[in-house]
């Protein structure tokens, strides 16, 4: 039987104080990971001796974008961002993976940095935050640090966040000039999926073409990384040059130069081009290029 | 284990509670509180039978620890009839036939009600999101739909 104190912090100060005091702690937010392995009794739970609700810090919550950057509160739901009319407006691709995960229930609970700290696979909020280059800002009573998403999961449920830290929010650059995005996910039904794949396309575009591109995927990898070789690819073309085909096989390429041949790999192959295709397509029709 | 006192407003009327450390809403509901219309189903989230209304959201309550949701306000659905009778929902469920076996009914009108509160003419496809964390195994869901959507011009009419 797993056995914890349970405790409760109101105030960002108060949650950086229990971390700074005690050890062996493990952080609630809204739970919709966590507590299902808790009901299991999972072996993961044998060495905590707390466990520390952050659900009523309200400094962690809010959505904040500004001309030149933007931040979200780590314990912001996956609702409150579907919801948010800026981040529909500005960063779409965002509000599209939010509104992928789980289902109207989890979303009310579950929250972005929940899904990033948890650093499941397949988590959906990766791939949008590494196109967009963000930072998550990592806090302990010592002070802040910064590191850039993409370095931040150092395996499956394993990220370089220090016990005694908790992940107070993400900052990122916004995007500028004219740009286009597209967020693509394959799971095996619609409401409740584990993604499959899921896909990332960001482009700052100039005079009918690729200005920056970023391409990030989720589940494709055991952990979430921005597909360089894609991007390269992608910069500096016109929207005429773009082989929709060619940036596929570069990015199942790319994948499977990380992950090895596996038994996933001749369905992942395929897809993950696809997908790539898929984005690109969807560019051009937003960008308005009809070929 | 050292318990936690939580107050909790269900359906209206305070309860000052003892709780573990472990204790999901759900069991409090239905052990604490013999609120047994929430049903528990997959208890991990997927299936939406646990679903309640807690400040305003519907939410897995299989999913929260009670003293998570200390001072919230909770609807289950016990707290759908009143004295004036069946809310429109559950009249609406009756005259679609939108229950058979019933074990998903009480979440199904959770996350309706949820929804309506928030949204008094919702378009089918928001009725579809709405309900899409709730699994029902016998009817198919049209009749579900249909059942929400009479609810929705019966309870604004």
């Amino acid at each position: 039987m797993v056995e914890y104190q349970l405790l409760r912090a109101h105030s960002l100060e108060e949650a950086l104080e229990i971390l700074a005091e005690k050890n062996n702690v493990e952080i609630l937010a809204g739970g919709t990971d966590l507590l299902v392995d808790l009901h299991h009794q999972d072996e993961k739970f044998d060495n905590i001796d707390y466990l520390l609700d952050i659900t009523a810090v309200e400094e962690l919550k809010g959505i904040k974008l500004g001309a030149e950057t933007g931040e979200i509160g780590a314990l912001t739901s996956h609702a409150e961002i579907v919801s948010s009319p800026e981040i529909k407006e500005k960063l779409p691709f965002i509000a599209a993976a939010a509104s992928s995960i789980g289902s109207t229930q989890i979303r009310n609970r579950a929250t972005i940095g929940g899904n990033l700290a948890n650093a499941a696979a397949c988590a959906d909020s990766f791939s949008p935050l590494i196109a967009l280059g963000a930072e998550l800002v990592l806090r302990s009573k010592d002070g802040a640090r910064r590191v850039l998403l993409e370095d931040f999961v150092e395996w499956p449920f394993q990220t370089i966040k220090k016990d005694k830290e908790i992940l107070e929010k993400i900052v990122f650059k916004m995007p500028q000039g004219e740009y286009y995005s597209s967020y693509q996910k394959i799971g095996r039904r619609k409401a409740l999926s584990i993604s499959r794949i899921s896909l990332t396309l960001l482009a700052e575009v100039e005079n009918g073409a690729v200005k920056k591109a970023q391409v990030a995927s989720g589940a494709a990898t055991p952990f979430p990384v921005p597909f360089r070789k894609v991007n390269k690819y992608l910069n500096g073309k016109s929207y005429a040059e773009i082989d929709p085909v060619e940036a596929g096989n570069i990015a199942s390429d790319e994948m499977v130069g990380i992950t090895g041949e596996r038994w996933s790999t001749p369905y992942k192959r395929p897809a993950l081009g696809k997908l790539v295709e898929r984005a690109i397509a969807d560019l051009l029709e937003e960008a308005g290029y009809n070929g | 284990m050292a318990k936690l006192d939580v107050e909790l407003t269900v359906n209206g009327a305070r309860h000052k509670l003892e709780v573990g450390s472990q204790e999901r809403l759900l069991d409090t509901l239905r052990k604490q509180l013999k609120l047994t219309g929430t049903k528990e189903g997959c208890s991990v989230g997927e299936c939406g039978a646990c679903t309640v209304i807690v400040d305003d959201q519907a939410v897995n309550s299989c999913m929260v620890l009670t003293a998570q949701v200390d001072g919230s306000q909770i609807i289950t659905v016990e707290g759908l009839e009143s004295k004036s009778g069946l809310h429109p929902l559950q009249k609406a469920f009756i005259d679609k036939q939108a229950v058979q076996c019933g074990f998903c009914t009480p979440g199904m009108l959770m996350s309706a009600l949820a929804l309506l509160k928030s949204n008094p003419e919702p378009s089918q496809e928001e009725i579809k999101t709405a309900l899409e964390g709730n699994l029902c195994r016998c009817t198919g869901y049209q009749q579900i739909i249909d059942a929400v959507e009479m609810a929705a011009e019966e309870w604004g009419a």
